[in-house]
This record gives structure tokens, sequence and C-alpha cells, in this order.
């Protein structure tokens, strides 16, 4: 309980922040770029995975949403800092770990509609496109993969969240996150296994279901989970380590 | 204005960002060079003479480093408000655009110096693995790509850093809008025309990385001349409301 409502104090906190619910237009980004490459540009033949994973699978997996989750989860542990209301916390008090993960959850559920507001641009998009049928199957295949991807990759930024905690300032964190973001897309064609976020990309594709996605490597789904898990426990004790020292 | 940049140089030194962003860059070439381990059926990319330098410069710059350059500049500017000097400075009194102005020629500076950093780095990396082959043409022409690299991506990016100096406090702004900016031309890349006209791909044709005819050259210079003149419409407006 004591969680659920440190979720909803960090929410509530969230409220007065304009530029968070900004970030969220990053959603449509890829969508918007999609219609106009497939209006312009090349013939889908009215393939809608072709279109979705334009719009959806391909550089929002793996730039956009970490570098916007990124941003958030840095942005989630600068504001206490800056004010230097981390005292008062202590002095409540809140859980160390409880404060982490009321933070961690803010990103999750934020994470999970960042993807349906990219799946609801996509289904839009797709429709003024014109050439690709609408049809449920397609959709319900977009939003299931869309609310994959949210969960997971909340998972995969616990690094960054937790260097987040261990920094006074923002700076590094952010510059971290890009330089994160942009390993997590180029490692995919070295080993998949090594980084969260391509890990990811194998969970999210493991039918072979993405076109284009991972067809050189052997999948292995455990593998993948086993990699997000270690940075995840990785990253948890990290932050509780530098949650305590912080007095 | 060169007591200014005096300044800021002295307070650029105690900052642990220049190090941060020395990091990134060092991070982005290395990630790159682990890209060029793959094999492509018994050829590694990283063998191909040349290719090391030739992929490094977009890479980073669609993906990593215009954001860290306009998060120094902006966070420089930013920082005078928020740590509360900015009164001081008023006190004494600073010409507030000439301020953002020896602010904007460090940044401009620093950028140069990523880039250079960068060649640096692939420039050693190609030696180590076959210095034999390079040759100094070769050589000359990616170090003058490189540096034009530096100089345009600040010219590309000024509009956003003078329109977060105006703004104030807006650094995170800043970060967003460069990230997307130049993640953008990623898809302007494919079209020649969109190509010259996009200030972040337009960097590319003017350093002579894309094979680029004389009117495209012009159309870049032209939307690369519009950013700076954006940028200096938006300075002289700050100086006008004080």
């Amino acid at each position: 309980m004591a969680l659920l409502k440190l979720i909803e104090i960090e929410f509530l906190k969230l409220r007065r922040r304009k530029f968070v619910w900004m970030m969220m237009f990053s959603a449509l980004i890829m969508p918007f770029l999609a219609y106009l490459l497939f209006k312009y540009a090349w013939n889908t033949g009215g393939d809608p995975v072709q279109f979705y994973k334009w719009s959806a699978f391909g550089l929002t997996l793996f730039i956009i949403l970490p570098v916007v989750l990124g941003i958030l989860s840095t942005m989630l542990m600068y504001n206490e800092n800056q004010y230097d209301m981390l005292k008062q916390l202590w002095i409540v008090p809140v859980s160390k770990m409880r404060y982490f993960f009321s933070k961690f959850f803010v990103v999750l559920i934020y994470s999970v509609c960042f993807m349906i507001v990219t799946a609801v641009g996509s289904v839009i998009f797709s429709i003024l496109l014109g050439d690709i049928a609408f049809d449920w199957q397609n959709v319900l295949f977009l939003i299931r993969k869309c609310l994959e991807i949210g969960v997971i990759t909340a998972f995969a930024m616990l690094p960054i969240l937790a260097i987040a905690t261990t920094q006074k300032g923002y700076i590094l964190p952010v510059s971290i996150t890009l330089v994160y973001a942009f390993l997590g897309s180029i490692i995919v064609s070295i080993n998949m296994y090594l980084h969260p976020l391509s890990s990811m990309a194998v969970i999210v594709a493991r039918n072979g279901d993405i076109p284009g996605l991972n067809n050189t490597q052997v999948i292995s789904i455990p593998l993948a989970f086993l990699s997000i898990f270690v940075w995840g426990i990785v990253s948890v004790l990290l932050a509780n380590v530098a949650l305590a020292r912080r007095k | 204005m060169r007591t200014l940049l005096w300044a800021e140089r002295q307070k650029i030194r105690r900052l642990s960002f220049v190090w941060i962003a020395i990091f990134a860059t060092v991070m982005v070439a290395v990630i790159v060079f682990l890209s060029g381990l793959t094999d492509n059926d018994g050829i590694r990319d990283i063998d191909t003479i040349g290719w090391y330098m030739a992929v490094a410069q977009p890479l980073a710059t669609f993906f990593v480093l215009p954001a860290v350059i306009a998060l120094l500049g902006s966070y420089m500017i930013c920082r005078e408000e928020q740590e509360h000097t900015i009164e001081s400075l008023r006190l004494i009194p600073v010409n507030e655009a000439k301020l953002t102005i020896a602010k904007m020629i460090i940044t401009l500076i620093c950028s140069i110096l990523f880039y250079l950093l960068l060649f640096a780095i692939t420039f050693f990396t190609e030696a180590a693995l076959h210095f034999s082959d390079l040759s100094i043409g070769m050589v000359m022409k990616f170090l003058k790509a490189y540096l034009l690299d530096g100089l345009c991506i600040f010219l590309a990016i000024s509009p956003i850093i003078a329109l977060v100096s105006h703004m104030k406090n807006g650094y995170w702004i800043a970060l967003v809008i460069t990230e997307f900016y130049s993640f953008i031309g990623l898809f302007t890349s494919t079209s020649n025309t969109l190509k010259a006209l996009y200030p972040i791909t337009a960097v590319f044709t003017i350093s002579g990385y894309y094979d680029a005819s004389i009117s495209q050259v012009m159309l870049s210079c032209i939307s690369l001349l519009f950013c700076v003149g954006l940028a200096a419409v938006i300075l002289a407006g700050m100086n006008k409301c004080k």
C-alpha cells in the first residue's frame, strides 16, 4: 500500500511538469515519418506489417522510446535533488527501495502509455495512407506488440534509472542514455544478448513475425530474459548502494 | 568581448560536462568500432581502408554529438539563470546578448574539438590496423571533412541554442529537440533535394561526405546560412527586449 501511495504522489508531482506530457508527442514522430515515406517514397503493396514495422517496431523501439524514457528517469531523480528534498523524505521516513521502485513504476506506466499512443498513431496514419486495409487482427497484433515493447523497455532502462540515482546532476545520465540507446541499436548485429535493449528486440520479434529483425542469429528467449534480468538486478543493487550513501 | 571569452574559458575548465562529452565521443567511436567487427562473408568492415573514418562521422552526427553539443551550449547559457549569477552579471553590467555570443563561440570551439577528437580516435585506429595502406590525400580529406562537420553542425544547431537562451531554463527542450532534429536526418538522407536542404544532412554535403553537385552544395550553404540568420534574429530580439 505504501508503494501505491508513493506512486500516486509521483504522478501528482508530474502533473505540474508540462514537459513530460510534451515528450508524449514524440510517440507520433515515427508513425508520421512512416506515413510520409510510404506515401511518397515506397510502395508497400498494402502490407500492414511492413508499415507497422516502420511506424512502431523500428526506430521507435531502438532509439526514440529509450531516449525519452532515459530523459524521464533523469528528470524524476533530478527533481528531488534539485530542491534538496531527499533529506526530508528520509526523515519521514520513506523506504529507499520503495522510493526507487515508485519512480520505476512511473517510468513503466509512462512507457506503456507512450507505446499505446504510438499504436493509435500508427493505426490513424495507416488509415490516412489509404492503401492498407483496416483489419482488426492486424490492429490487435500491433497493440499486443506495442504493449510488450512498452513493458520490457521500462525494465531495459533500469540501468539508466540507477545511474540517475547515483548522480546529483542530469548531464551524465542523459549523455549515457544517448550512448546507451545508440549502443543498443548497433550491437544487434554483433551479439543480441549483451545489451538489454537488443535482448528486448529478440523477445519482441520472437516468432519472426516482424520482418527484417534478427534473422541472422540463433534466437533464445530465455537468454534474452536472463540478460535483462541480470542488468536489472545489478542496477537495483547499484541504486540501493547509492541511495544508502545519500544522507 | 575578449574578457567575456576569457571568463567563459575559466568557467568551462571547472565543468565536469566537458569530460562527459568527451566520454560520449569516445563511446561512440568504440561502438562504431564494435559494429565494424561483424563478419560479412569473411570480410570485416573494419578491414576496409577508410571505412571507420567514413562511417563514424554520420553515425555520431545522427545519434549523439549534436544533442551533446546543444546540451553543452544551452547548459552554459541556462546555468547563469539557474545558479542566480545572472543578477550579479547584470549589476556589472554585462551586455546579455554579447554574453550569449561569447558562450556560443565557446560552444563552436568545443564542437570542432569534439569532432577533431573523433577524427583522432578513428585515424589512430586506422593507422594501427593498416598504416601502410593509408594515403596522405585520404587522411587530409577526412580531416577536412571532420573539421567542416564540427563547424557546420554548430551552425545547424545554433537556432536551437539561441532559442533556448531566449526561453531560459529550457535545456531539456534543447536536448530533445536536437536529438530528434538530428535523427530526422536519417530520413532526409534518402532524397537528393531534401538531403541538401535539411541542415543536418547539408553538413555532409558541404563536408564532402556525399558526392554532391555544385547546386546541391549551394543549397546546403543557403540552408545553413538560414540557420545562422535565424539564430542571429533570435539573439537580436533578445537584446532589444532588455
